[in-house]
């Protein structure tokens, strides 16, 4: 999260995609949301075997496991980002629902769809939706089954998204990559996300590594994340 | 055509002389980007205390739609002396009247003559339609 921070801000202005998972799994708030309105946020506070930390990006709570966590930092002028924030996220996603395609998945926008995945008093992102929302049928119904979210500071924008790989105990009623015929690993959804980037955009990813100017932003950026005013600030 | 009575930023806030402060917000096409036209999609608008002192193009406050976060970034160097207090619990007021009952803070200048990136209204019109 500190990273991506960094990307956004860090003065480095490469439009840059970043791929990761997670070890430990953690729970992480949305920026604005308050601990006490997130049960499982909760439970955690202050225990330090099940990590809470807090992301710079709003929405609804994460807990990243079983999944492919990817963020997009860029300037808010470039093609992918300008314009209303509704596009810019239809964009991000037709690239995204292009790389499920290849694992048997039909992503699609929301719309006015009932969501199975829709539950009330959790806080969590998944439990929530809007049209924008990338969702697909399970065995249960239609569900979400990307979680994303934007922050956009100083002409950048950071888009954080989250696919779920596997079913989580935290997160059920979700949809996920295996619903689409079989176990996925993060890596191969990885390469497809980067290819499906590479033929939207006209433009082949090379791999990099943080900047000086990222690397002293992201030590900045990771003493306020670790901070319990930071993770506790509401 | 947005109001010529006050001036803008690049960044899509306006600020508009009133004796000697000034009162601060954002415009309507900020408002737009944020929530494509779904008032309720405006969730969050943190404010700043009063008395912070900002400088000009500096984040004094920030604010969340249901799908972004995004600061706000003071117009003109100055004081916070009031914030709207109608803001946080009726964010429909920036969709419904982004000009007057919809300002967010009232800033003592720090300067007589305003000295951030300031445009006209005219000028502003025709950044938005650029971008």
């Amino acid at each position: 999260m500190a990273a991506d921070a960094a990307l956004l801000v860090g003065g480095c202005r490469v439009p840059t995609l970043r791929l990761y998972t997670w070890e430990p799994c953690a729970l992480s708030l949305g920026y604005f949301q308050r601990v006490e309105d997130v049960p499982e946020a909760v439970a955690r506070r202050g225990d330090p075997r099940r990590p809470l930390i807090r992301r710079r990006t709003g929405g609804g709570a994460i807990h990243h496991a079983s999944e492919l966590t990817f963020s997009i930092a860029a300037d808010a002028d470039h093609p992918l980002y300008t314009g209303p924030i509704a596009e810019s996220y239809q964009r991000v996603h037709r690239i995204v629902a292009t790389a499920l395609a290849q694992f048997g998945v039909s992503a699609q926008p929301r719309g006015e769809r009932e969501l199975v995945s829709d539950v009330a008093g959790t806080g969590m992102c998944f439990h929530a939706s809007h049209p924008l929302d990338l969702v697909w049928e399970t065995p249960e119904g239609w569900a979400k089954g990307v979680g994303s979210a934007q922050r956009r500071s100083e002409g950048r924008v950071l888009h954080h998204g989250s696919i779920k790989l596997g079913p989580d105990p935290l997160e059920p009623h979700v949809a996920t990559v295996a619903h689409g015929g079989g176990q996925v690993e993060a890596r191969e959804l990885g390469a497809a996300l980067i290819g499906a980037l590479a033929a939207a955009s006209g433009v082949t990813p090379m791999p990099g590594e943080l900047t000086a100017a990222e690397l002293a932003q992201l030590e900045r950026e990771a003493r306020a994340f670790a901070h319990p005013a930071f993770t506790g600030r509401r | 055509m947005r109001p010529d009575d006050r001036q803008y930023t690049k960044s899509h806030e306006w600020v508009k002389k009133d004796g000697d402060t000034v009162l601060i917000g954002i415009t309507d096409h900020a408002v737009n980007e944020l929530c494509s036209g779904n008032e309720g999609d405006l969730v969050y608008c943190d404010l700043p205390a009063v008395g912070r002192a900002v400088d000009a193009g500096e984040t004094f406050g920030e604010i969340e739609s249901v799908k972004a976060v995004a600061d706000l970034n003071a117009p003109v160097s100055g004081e916070i002396v009031a914030t709207n207090p109608e803001i946080e619990d009726h964010l429909e007021i920036l969709s419904t009247d982004p000009w007057e009952k919809g300002w967010m803070v009232r800033l003592k200048p720090r300067t007589k003559s305003l000295d951030g990136e300031l445009m006209s209204a005219a000028e502003y019109e025709s950044h938005v339609a650029e971008h």
